[in-house]
């Protein structure tokens, strides 16, 4: 369907979900997820104050129609936080940004460059647990693993994961601080601070030494970024390039924990490996929803729209849409193959999708079943998943045999 | 308008016209051709817009980018000599005519 087919002539007000709590929502969103999807496509939720988008049909049209839902924001958190970010951008000065990142990140870079790497990483990570029979696979494995990835890949050369992660939770809690906590915004600030530092020490380094990183793309394009553009984007990075591996890599684990009858399928073809990391991030899509800003009064499916009105594409829901996925809320590998939108779709579709999918379905969770004999949940009542905007295992015990 | 012929994985054919200024993976959408997917919707992020182009349209059209050249060695479907992002094609008189082979996945 395209936009055409949903901007409609009727229309009516955008309903509202008022009697779901902030806690209720992140403890488990996904029936107010389905409630607003079978009342209207867009949705207010008053806890949270914000409308929200639903369905996978609309959410499509409205990434094929960024001129009336535009990424370009300039009062937003985020621009406040992390300065003028290609997230926030359209159009041409989206693409010459997103362009000069680019080769960092394609396929062909993650499969010459980082995937040596990030396997040495994981032998590094595995070696510190392996013989211990018991551990949360949070703070052991997933947290670690993305945070050390994530700082080879950009071309930090001295920031340890605890830092990495400590950054991208005050960027990300910065970005979402619409109460104004002070504290908030000076932690996000200080994270701000510590990502240009870093950024600076290392400058100086990837000028002299071209390479596959983020940084050195970033300064060897045809079309260079500036020291600016560098600051803002490696900030977006940092924010957005970190829980979500780390928590899909628990959500794959956790799936194939709940269903051992698929885990023996997939380990006894491995091909099934990509397969299987595709429908954990549909399941449990680690960004369960990104904002658009709507540029122009416009009848959308139904609902009146207003130019300015901000719209939260809320993907975690449009990827349990029963319209388009049979009984969804099921982790099933061997459902019918459709595409998800838990990369996003349009001009910002994931820049990290590629490493991603091999640093989580190819390497870290594979072979995490293949050395872990008899890996298994300590108790299913001990995992807990969080979160609504982000979401995944906060905690994810387990045991296995030494 | 541009006619163009897509031949389906299964061998079909399927016949439209195309309006100038799409992309050859808008065409397609537009026209529901099954193994089309474009989840990144036209940004050369995605690689599930794979074509094959007839060897007569190959080298009328722009060349292959470093970019989209990457993208085309992690196709679903194997790499082929006429292999193509159908997103960055746009449609004008070049295509009129041609025949744009959808490749099997295996
Ligand atoms: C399972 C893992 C991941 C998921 C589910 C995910 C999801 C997403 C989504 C939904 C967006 C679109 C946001 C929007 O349209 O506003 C996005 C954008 C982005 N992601 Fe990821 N991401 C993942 C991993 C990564 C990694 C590992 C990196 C970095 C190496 C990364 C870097 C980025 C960047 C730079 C953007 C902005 C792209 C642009 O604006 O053009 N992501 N991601
Ligand atoms: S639509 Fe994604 S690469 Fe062409």
């Amino acid at each position: 369907m395209g936009v055409q087919a949903a901007i409609e002539e009727t229309s009516s007000a955008v309903p509202v979900i008022s009697d779901v709590t902030f806690a209720e929502l992140s403890i488990d969103p996904y029936p107010t997820f389905k409630r607003a999807r079978e009342l209207a496509a867009i949705v207010r939720i008053a806890a949270a104050n914000i409308m929200i988008a639903t369905r996978y049909e609309d959410i499509m049209a409205m990434e094929r129609d960024a001129e009336t839902f535009s990424s370009v924001n300039p009062q937003s958190l985020v621009n406040k936080v992390m300065g003028h970010t290609m997230m926030r951008k359209d159009g041409e000065a989206h693409a010459r940004e997103r362009k000069a990142v680019e080769p960092a990140l394609r396929p062909g870079a993650v499969k010459s460059c980082w995937a040596p790497k990030l396997e040495a990483i994981f032998d590094d990570v595995m070696a510190g647990f392996e013989t211990n029979g018991e551990a949360d696979l949070f703070t052991t494995l997933a947290a670690p693993m993305a945070g050390r990835a994530l700082a080879e890949v950009l071309g930090f050369l001295d920031v340890d994961w605890q830092t990495m992660a400590l950054w991208s939770q005050s960027l990300i809690d910065g970005a979402g601080n619409y109460s104004s906590d002070s504290e908030i915004s000076r932690k996000a600030a200080e994270a701000a601070r510590g990502v240009e530092q870093a950024i600076d020490r290392a400058l100086a380094y990837h000028r002299e030494n071209p390479n596959m990183s983020v940084l050195s793309s970033m300064i060897h394009a045809d079309d260079p970024h500036t020291l600016d553009q560098i600051y803002a984007n490696i900030k977006v990075a940092v924010g957005g390039g970190l829980n979500e591996p780390r928590d899909s890599i628990l959500t794959l684990v956790l799936g194939l924990l709940e269903n051992p009858d698929q885990l023996e399928r997939v380990k006894a073809d491995p091909n099934l490996w990509p397969v299987a990391f595709e429908e954990s991030v549909r399941w449990i899509s680690p960004i369960g929803m990104y904002p658009r800003r709507v540029t122009r009064d416009v009848i959308f499916s139904g609902v009146q729209l207003r130019a300015g009105d901000q719209v939260g594409l809320c993907v975690g829901a449009a990827n349990r849409d029963a319209s388009r996925f049979q009984d969804p809320d099921r982790f099933d590998v061997f459902r019918e193959k459709k595409s998800h939108l838990a990369f996003g779709a349009g001009p910002h579709f994931c820049a990290g999708t590629w490493v991603a999918r091999h640093m989580v379905g190819r390497l870290v969770v594979p072979r995490l079943f293949e050395r872990l004999k008899n890996l298994r949940l300590r108790d299913r009542a001990d995992v807990r998943i969080q979160g609504w905007v982000f979401r995944g295992p906060t905690t994810l015990p387990v045991v296995w045999d030494v | 308008m541009p006619n163009i012929t897509f031949i389906l994985p299964d061998g079909k054919e399927q016949g439209c016209t195309a309006r100038d200024g799409l992309s050859l993976m808008e065409v397609a959408l537009q026209n529901a051709v099954p193994g089309i997917i474009a989840e990144c919707n036209g940004s050369a992020a995605c690689a599930t817009c794979h074509i094959v182009v007839d060897d007569a349209l190959a080298p009328m059209l722009d060349p292959i980018s470093e970019h989209e050249s990457d993208m085309l060695d992690f196709t679903a479907a194997p790499r082929a000599p006429g292999s193509r992002l159908s997103c960055q094609i746009k449609v004008d008189g070049r295509v009129d005519g041609a025949t744009i082979r959808i490749p099997a996945e295996v």
